[in-house]
């Protein structure tokens, strides 16, 4: 590997030999990679866009029915005031769901949060149980839920709240314990270690820890809640949802404008009260 | 020598969240119209239903149930690809250095508001001119992803280092220059791990989305809810969670790939 190493190849060759030949380090092999991977999302995009197996993308059905359902959309911009009233309950109703479940599910997950994290539950299979099953919880939507335990347990608040706690149990689990595996394990080996039962050691060790995070991820489930309760009404599962439902069936837009207007006023003031607490927690 | 104990720290604030949480929450349990009584009987109701979905649940319709599968992820996958376009050029102009100020606030408020309502809303809105097809769920999905690829394209934008910016900007460059060499090389890996964060929430999603009968695997599952056909939506149920663990799963290890790079052999 000498400097003044002609370079070879057929230019070279008559070349003279300089002293300084600039060595350029070997091209990255694999360049061929990224390119596949570019082939394989235009493929599968052309399939899913495609009309026999996709979803058909056309702008040509949007034009056509453009006349009818533009006039529609442009109520939104004309809310009907007057039917306030009317929203108010399932605002109400659409609150106290997202409250009620995320304190039902902060308080089921609490214990849960200790058993999925390896700090505080050195037992694997159990662990693993549980976990499993959260993940398995997690996989199905709250509408769904929702949309299901409303054909076991009748139209109203109930299925509602039930298909929340399962949505936050999921997330509020994994997250808490997630926090939990970044603690640090000292003070867990100090209590162990004089001597501490499991729910001491949870009590004097492991408490103080998850705490924050603890409560820094319900306040953030209870904002995902109240943006999911808006809408379990439409499987039935009472709230805001149900006058969604009946608006959007006699296409009262200027009705469903208001409702809309509603659920951003709610959700922004939530979020902003939540995150100001979180920000103090952290 | 006495011990000098540092004064205990003040807990009014704190009391005080607690009491108000408290309070909350304890109205709400009180003031919502639920008979509590109900509650008593509800695992009994809850475990016989479980058991009349997943005891045996009913394969017969699963060519139907992949196919509407099918129909789902393909929305998600239009709905990612529609953010895609519409949020990253939308995302630079919100970005700190290269939109102007009065436009970088409107998009973020936008992004915000987009981002505060339910895409099921958006799909009720867009559906009087879309009609009940999957493209109705498609183009809500890509109009919410907006909201979200948006603020998070913005943010990592911002996040990006700058002195390749600047010494793109020193050699010359223009906007687009810049762009696509002080930028793209280090925030591209966040944008696309976040494509595909995308995709796996459009895939729940576009499972919700058929509930107001845009069709994909939402719409069987509650049209046999209805018919209160318990073993096919055991079977659907099944389907769902498998399908959505497995793409959630790879999805997650391509994104682990695009961020971590390859691992060293």
């Amino acid at each position: 590997m000498t400097t003044a190493a002609p370079s070879p190849g057929p230019a070279g060759t008559s070349a003279p030999a300089t002293a300084l030949t600039l060595i350029i380090p070997p091209r990255p092999r694999g360049r061929w990679k990224p390119w596949v991977a570019v082939a394989v999302v235009l493929v599968i995009t052309l399939i899913t866009f495609s009309p026999q197996w996709g979803i058909a993308f056309s702008f040509e059905a949007i034009a056509r029915n453009w006349q009818n359902g533009a006039g529609k959309i442009a109520l939104l911009l004309v809310p009907d005031w007057s039917f306030f009233p009317r929203t108010i309950p399932p605002l109400i109703e659409t609150l106290q769901m997202a409250v009620i479940a995320t304190a039902m599910g902060a308080i089921i997950s609490l214990p849960l949060s200790l058993w999925a994290a390896r700090l505080t539950n050195p037992h694997p299979v159990l662990r693993g149980v549980v976990r499993t099953v959260l993940n398995i919880v997690r996989a199905v939507p709250e509408l769904l839920y929702a949309a299901i335990l409303v054909a076991m347990v009748g139209v109203g608040a109930l299925p509602g709240i039930i298909a929340l706690v399962l949505f936050n149990v999921g997330i509020i689990v994994k997250l808490v314990s997630e926090a939990i595996e970044s603690n640090d394990a000292g003070p867990l080996e100090a209590a162990r270690a004089a001597g501490g039962t499991g729910a001491q050691v949870n009590r004097a060790a492991a408490l103080p820890d998850v705490w924050p995070a603890f409560a820094n991820q319900s306040l953030y489930v209870l904002e995902l809640n109240v943006r999911a309760s808006t809408v379990l009404g439409l499987v039935g599962a009472g709230g805001l949802g149900l006058l969604i439902d009946a608006v959007r069936t006699f296409y009262r837009y200027d009705q469903l404008s208001l409702i809309i207007l509603e659920i951003l006023v709610v959700v922004v003031v939530i979020d902003v009260i939540s995150s100001t607490i979180r920000k103090r927690l952290v | 020598m006495t011990l000098l104990a540092p004064p205990r720290p003040r807990r009014t604030l704190r009391n005080a969240l607690w009491l108000a949480t408290t309070t909350v929450v304890i109205a709400a349990f009180w003031s919502v119209d639920i008979q509590w009584a109900r509650i008593l009987d509800l695992p009994a109701e809850i475990a016989r239903y479980t058991w009349l979905m997943f005891s045996s649940p009913d394969w017969s319709k699963l060519p139907e149930a992949l196919l509407q599968t099918w129909r789902s992820v393909a929305m998600a996958w239009v709905g990612t690809v529609i953010a895609i376009i519409l949020a990253t050029p939308l995302s630079f102009v919100a970005a700190r250095d290269f939109g102007p100020a009065p436009v970088r606030a409107v998009l973020r408020v936008g992004f915000a508001l987009i981002r505060a309502v339910p895409e099921i809303i958006i799909a009720i809105v867009i559906l009087s001119v879309t009609g009940l097809t999957p493209l109705t769920g498609a183009i809500a999905l890509g109009i919410n992803g907006i909201g979200t690829l948006g603020k998070w394209g913005y943010e990592s934008i911002e996040g990006v280092p700058r002195g390749p910016i600047e010494s793109t900007r020193a050699a010359g460059g223009s906007w687009s220059q810049v762009v696509r060499w002080g930028v793209w090389p280090s925030a591209s890996p966040e944008f696309m791990s976040f494509w595909l964060y995308r995709f796996e929430i459009n895939v729940r999603s576009s499972a919700v989305l058929g509930l107001i009968g845009v069709g994909g695997i939402g719409d069987m599952l509650t049209s046999y809810t209805q018919y209160r056909e318990w073993s096919t939506v055991g079977m659907l149920l099944i389907v769902v969670v498998i399908v959505t663990m497995a793409i959630d799963a790879i999805s997650g290890r391509i994104r682990r790939r695009i961020t971590e790079g390859a691992r060293l052999a």
